[in-house]
């Protein structure tokens, strides 16, 4: 049973936060006042694109997903808490921002670049957080 | 030599004198007597004396503050400037930068540009920047490397074997090199066959975890008559060039475009084309990384780096030797060494010292290194001062 995600705590508040329907998330930008572009993450020093000085009044939420670039399966656990095999992948979550991100699907052959993800809120083991994982857009839930 | 070349001044630069302490797995040897080794091989290699050395520029990443002091008051505190060089893995090389400025500009004549490293903890900056990523992997180079070598596969629809190969021959030079940290060559199949870490990249094709020390000594063209030192085996440093990553406009392209361009600005200071190069000593640290670079340095064209090893044109004796060292993949990447390491390699060569494993009419040679794929700086090397 998926549990109330509702009652839990982003891993990375300045990244992300539980959207409306309770599965989805929203991705935490900031759009900067000089070019205008968004800058991920919100709370960078500096815009991403012009450098401009950005603060806390220019953060944005935008629906997290993006374009998958490129994917590979990550074959060794090569960080605490991700076992192995997993799936990582470049995605582009805004014009010229381009993130890496952990795919929650169970092989590579369900991924194809250019296609559509979402990003989605995962139960996290210690029970109290919740992390981010990218599915196929339409996809109902992550494997990993 | 270009009449603008501020690597000119004082006579030009010369690297006189070369050592280094075998690349090798993590132990209890401390970074003091990896690195002494080197410095005292470099001093007899020249036929100098530590005290007509009058500044040293160290390399290193994971050791701690002061290293160079620590380490080089062995050798007899005669008071010279002493400076420690961080920058990932271009630590080492960019500590030659600072060496070449140096004696190019008239500080001194004689100065020690090394690199020493232990196995560290692996901390880094961009770890500590105050902003949270989507993935911890995210700084993880063998990933970031992964994906693009599966972007390039795709692109041109090469196997796995095809990078797989830039293992198989830097696993062989680096057999024949007594200071690199592999000394067993592998076939395609053992490359293959070892366990897979990211992606297609299999252990094989990813460089070591070590430890080493390499040192070289510059001398200024005013000085190398005084210091009565054989001009046969003083080689001439044309070209230092060094930038740092641009805006990524074109996913994937960002490692590449840093390449290309501090190689064509190396290669225009020394007034060569790329194809004059006789060895290429780069950034392997992945097997995918030699394919990628050998067509951004311009040794070959856009899209036939696999073409270029296939047809042997990469090896000792083809049309230009890359990685005759092993390479990192090979040799070994201690980090703050592995650039002084590259440039030793070349000076070995173009003497023609490089006793088994020599690329035949060595003239012209290309130092590359980046930094956690965000800096680059690229040394050409060419000749000897009896030319």
């Amino acid at each position: 049973m998926t549990p109330d995600l509702t009652t839990l705590q982003p891993l990375r508040p300045t990244l992300y936060r539980l959207a409306a329907d309770g599965r989805s998330l929203d991705f935490l930008f900031a759009q900067c006042p000089q070019c205008r572009q968004l800058s991920f993450p919100a709370n960078a020093p500096g815009c991403m694109h012009c450098g401009h000085a950005i603060d806390a009044s220019a953060q944005v939420a935008r629906p997290g997903g993006g374009t998958l670039l490129e994917y590979v399966t990550l074959h060794v656990a090569m960080v605490p808490g991700l076992s192995a095999p997993s799936i990582a992948g470049d995605i582009r979550i805004a014009e010229q921002v381009v993130e890496e991100g952990v795919i929650g699907v169970a092989d590579e052959s369900l991924l194809a670049p250019g296609m559509a993800l979402r990003a989605i809120a995962v139960p996290l083991p210690s029970g109290e957080h919740y992390g981010c994982h990218f599915v196929p857009a339409g996809a109902q839930g992550a494997t990993a | 030599m270009s009449g603008g070349n501020w690597l000119a001044g004082n006579g030009g630069v010369y690297v006189v004198g070369i050592g280094l302490h075998p690349y090798q797995f993590p132990s209890d040897t401390p970074y003091t007597q990896l690195g002494l080794t080197a410095v005292r091989a470099a001093l007899a290699d020249a036929g100098l004396a530590w005290k007509q050395v009058q500044a040293a520029y160290v390399g290193t990443t994971s050791i701690g503050m002061a290293a160079g002091r620590v380490m080089l008051r062995h050798l007899g505190s005669t008071g010279l400037a002493v400076t420690q060089v961080e920058n990932a893995s271009a630590s080492g090389s960019f500590a030659f930068r600072q060496a070449c400025m140096e004696v190019a500009h008239g500080i001194s004549d004689v100065v020690l540009a090394m690199g020493v490293d232990k196995h560290g903890d692996g901390r880094r900056a961009a770890n500590k920047d105050g902003l949270e990523r989507l993935s911890d992997t995210a700084t993880i180079p063998a990933v970031k490397f992964a994906l693009m070598a599966r972007s390039y596969l795709r692109e041109h629809g090469g196997g796995m074997e095809s990078m797989a190969k830039v293992a198989v021959k830097n696993h062989g030079n680096a057999a024949l090199n007594p200071y690199a940290q592999f000394r067993k060559p592998r076939t395609l199949e053992q490359v293959l066959a070892s366990p897979r870490v990211a992606g297609d990249l299999t252990v094989q094709q990813c460089c070591p975890r070590g430890e080493g020390a390499a040192a070289v000594l510059l001398v200024s063209g005013q000085a190398l008559a005084r210091l009565g030192l054989d001009p046969a085996r003083c080689v001439r440093v044309h070209a230092s060039a060094a930038s740092s990553e641009r805006d990524e406009t074109r996913y994937g392209e960002g490692p590449i475009d840093l390449v290309r361009d501090s190689a064509r600005a190396a290669l225009e200071q020394a007034g060569i084309g790329a194809t004059e190069l006789d060895l290429l000593e780069l950034h392997d640290a992945f097997s995918v990384e030699e394919l990628l670079y050998s067509e951004a340095v311009g040794v070959c064209q856009p899209g036939e780096g696999a073409a270029y090893l296939e047809r042997g044109d990469s090896r000792i004796g083809g049309r230009c030797a890359i990685n005759a060292s092993g390479g990192l993949i090979g040799m070994g990447h201690p980090l703050g060494p592995t650039g002084i390491g590259q440039v030793a390699e070349i000076v070995r060569q173009i003497r023609g010292e490089a006793e088994g494993r020599q690329h035949p009419a060595a003239r012209w040679g290309m130092a590359h290194m980046i930094g956690l794929g965000s800096v680059a700086i690229a040394h050409v090397l060419g000749g000897t001062a009896r030319c």
